[in-house]
């Protein structure tokens, strides 16, 4: 569960973040829509604890980021387009290391990367190759498999699809209604809105920081006569 | 502690697996540390001897014959020219000699060190001694005067340094010089994949997503830099020892020679301290290495790149030259307590002291209480940096 009060995030005197509220219930996957610098990414490392909110506030799993920010993590994982894992470690090497920090070891990790390999469709022989000498598609279910290794209540997603082939999109999308299926709370932000057309139970439309629109995904898509991208541009020239 | 060990195993997990940084940090001083300290010394013993062994042309100018007599007794051949300076400049003859009026003027290529021409000179030099000698002897005798009335009394010169100091050689200047040098090169490449290299590749935003507090992804951090710089520093020391040892088996007579010749060099030596002077070395240096460690992590971070950070360290080692050419000089002052508060000099001159057996309680408490304190505002300074959003998302 996630509950956004009012959140905002200020830099001197650029307002990345103007005072967003929205709230995501388990087994959902929230659609945060929106242009490159609508201040997605900055709301998402505010949810995870990443970074400080310089007003408002915000739960994640019914833990507050700012003052109970270690129980967030605990509870929380993310996974953004540029977010990379260590590529002189092997993939094994990579869940055993962030396994640890969630008291996962011995036959439990084997059972959870068992697990988490099933869910993303890795080879159990690709784990024990490093990191560099997998495939762009391959490196990237690796991040995930990170993100999700200790099971989250919460998981956040950004541009997790940026640079990934057709195989791996699909891989990553089905992954995401398979998530929310296990009864988790999943936020899933990006800028192409054919994604989020097929994976986004409901959708907030952001720009300039500024929550501009929120419904259900078939309110939003009925705002644009079928297409959620019309939909984004109509809700902007209706809020101009 | 547990998230502490894995942070650091994961750090020089990928420092393994990067051969070209294990070659320079742990293999390369273990070769290069004896080459270092023994090349220069056997290249000019070997030079040297043979300029003594072979006989070279000197440029000779009015020089009577008995003179001629003497140079050719030394070795070297004389040869009538007409401008002497040039002939030595253009390298026709090593050396020339010009008598003129009672006076005789050696002209030699005396500029950057050490040059054959110089050895030629010292030849030439020796060889008008013993003519000079001859003459004096002859003219004394003349006069019915004993050579011993040239010596009214003797000189003999003992060297008072302490034991320790005797026995370290040329360690006791290497020592500090190395333990710093390399304190700061092996943590290098760690510090900066750690902190500068996780920004660029992108990998810090998913550890900063991690249930771990800053501050013991810090300490993580900064005990594989530790792990390393130690392993660097014991690669060089034992180059330095070992690889001594076996180049002076390999090369006895050689650096005998050397040492025993006309123009004898010091070589090398061993430290000759007691447990607690070995203890007092290793707990300096452990200090040293937290504090430059702690700084140069707080640049790590602060920097957006590989790059960024490498320019940011490599001028520390500019700076740590500043003491090690203090170190130069010290002798030439008078050691205060309060020089072992000041940051970097004081380990410099600890180290110093205790490998030449001088250092005082005193002094070392003080450097250490000191050192320990910037280390600490160093870290401090890291983990400020470390919470900074402006910093950590600096790419």
């Amino acid at each position: 569960m996630i509950e956004v009060v009012r959140i905002e995030k200020a830099y001197r005197k650029f307002q990345a973040v103007r005072g967003i509220s929205f709230e995501v219930r388990p087994g959902e996957v929230y659609g945060l829509l929106g242009p490159n610098g609508a201040g997605k990414t900055t709301t998402l490392r505010m949810l995870a604890t990443l970074l400080r909110p310089t007003a408002g506030s915000a739960r994640v799993a019914g833990f507050d980021v700012v003052r109970q920010s270690l129980e967030v993590r605990r509870n929380l994982g993310i996974v953004n387009g540029g977010m990379k894992v260590y590529d002189k470690l092997t993939g094994y090497e990579v869940l055993d290391f962030f396994g640890s920090f969630y008291d996962l070891w011995g036959p439990r990790l084997k059972e959870r990367i068992g697990w988490v390999a099933d869910l993303l469709h890795i080879e159990q022989t690709v784990l024990n190759k490093q990191v560099k000498d997998m495939s762009t598609g391959m490196q990237q279910k690796i991040v995930i498999a990170r993100a999700i290794l200790h099971q989250p209540q919460v998981l956040l997603l950004d541009e997790a699809t940026a640079g990934l082939d057709v195989f791996a999109r699909r891989a990553l999308l089905d992954f995401v209604k398979q998530y929310a299926g296990l009864g988790k709370t999943l936020v899933y932000s990006t800028h192409v809105m054919s994604e989020a057309e097929e994976v986004c139970d409901r959708v907030g439309f952001i720009h300039q920081g500024l929550l501009v629109y929120e419904g259900r995904l078939q309110e939003a898509l009925a705002l644009g006569s079928g297409n959620l991208e019309r939909a984004f541009i109509r809700r902007l020239e209706g809020a101009a | 502690m547990n998230e502490i060990l894995m942070i650091a195993r994961k750090e020089l997990l990928s420092v393994v697996r990067e051969r070209r940084v294990l070659f320079t940090t742990l293999i390369l001083p273990i070769l290069i540390m004896p080459l270092l300290m023994f090349g220069p010394i056997l290249l000019f013993g070997s030079a040297a001897r043979q300029t003594q062994e072979s006989v070279q042309k000197v440029g000779v100018v009015g020089v009577p014959a008995a003179v001629l007599e003497q140079l050719r007794k030394a070795r070297v051949e004389p040869v009538e020219i007409a401008k002497p300076q040039e002939a030595v400049q253009n390298r026709e003859v090593e050396a020339a000699l010009v008598f003129e009026k009672d006076k005789y003027t050696l002209y030699g290529r005396l500029s950057g060190g050490a040059t054959q021409s110089a050895l030629v000179v010292e030849k030439v030099q020796g060889a008008l001694r013993a003519y000079k000698d001859q003459l004096v002897a002859e003219r004394l005798r003349a006069r019915g005067i004993g050579t011993e009335v040239l010596e009214p009394f003797r000189l003999e010169t003992k060297d008072a340094s302490r034991e320790q100091e005797r026995a370290a050689g040329l360690f006791a200047f290497l020592i500090p010089y190395f333990l710093v040098l390399f304190i700061q090169m092996g943590g290098m490449p760690v510090a900066v994949d750690a902190t500068a290299g996780e920004k660029e590749k992108g990998t810090l935003e998913a550890l900063l997503a991690a249930p771990v507090p800053l501050i013991q992804i810090l300490l993580g951090k900064g005990l594989a830099v530790f792990v390393m710089s130690l392993l660097s520093t014991l690669a060089a020391l034992t180059g330095l020892l070992l690889g001594g040892a076996v180049f002076r088996n390999l090369f006895a007579a050689q650096l005998r020679a050397v040492q025993d010749g006309e123009n004898p060099a010091q070589l090398g030596g061993a430290l000759a301290l007691d447990p607690l002077g070995y203890l007092s070395m290793l707990l300096t240096g452990v200090l040293f290495a937290l504090l430059i460690i702690a700084i140069m992590i707080s640049l790590g971070l602060y920097a957006r790149s590989f790059k960024e950070a490498q320019s940011y360290m490599s001028p520390l080692m500019l700076v740590m030259i500043i003491p090690i050419l203090f170190l130069q000089f010290s002798d030439f002052l008078k050691l205060q307590d309060w020089y072992f508060t000041l940051p970097f000099i004081n380990v410099v001159l600890a180290l110093d002291a205790l490998v030449k057996g001088s250092a005082t309680a005193l002094q070392l408490v003080i450097t250490w209480l000191s050192t320990l304190l910037f280390a600490g505002m160093a870290l401090y300074l890291a983990y400020r940096n470390f919470q900074r959003e402006d910093v950590v998302f600096r790419n």
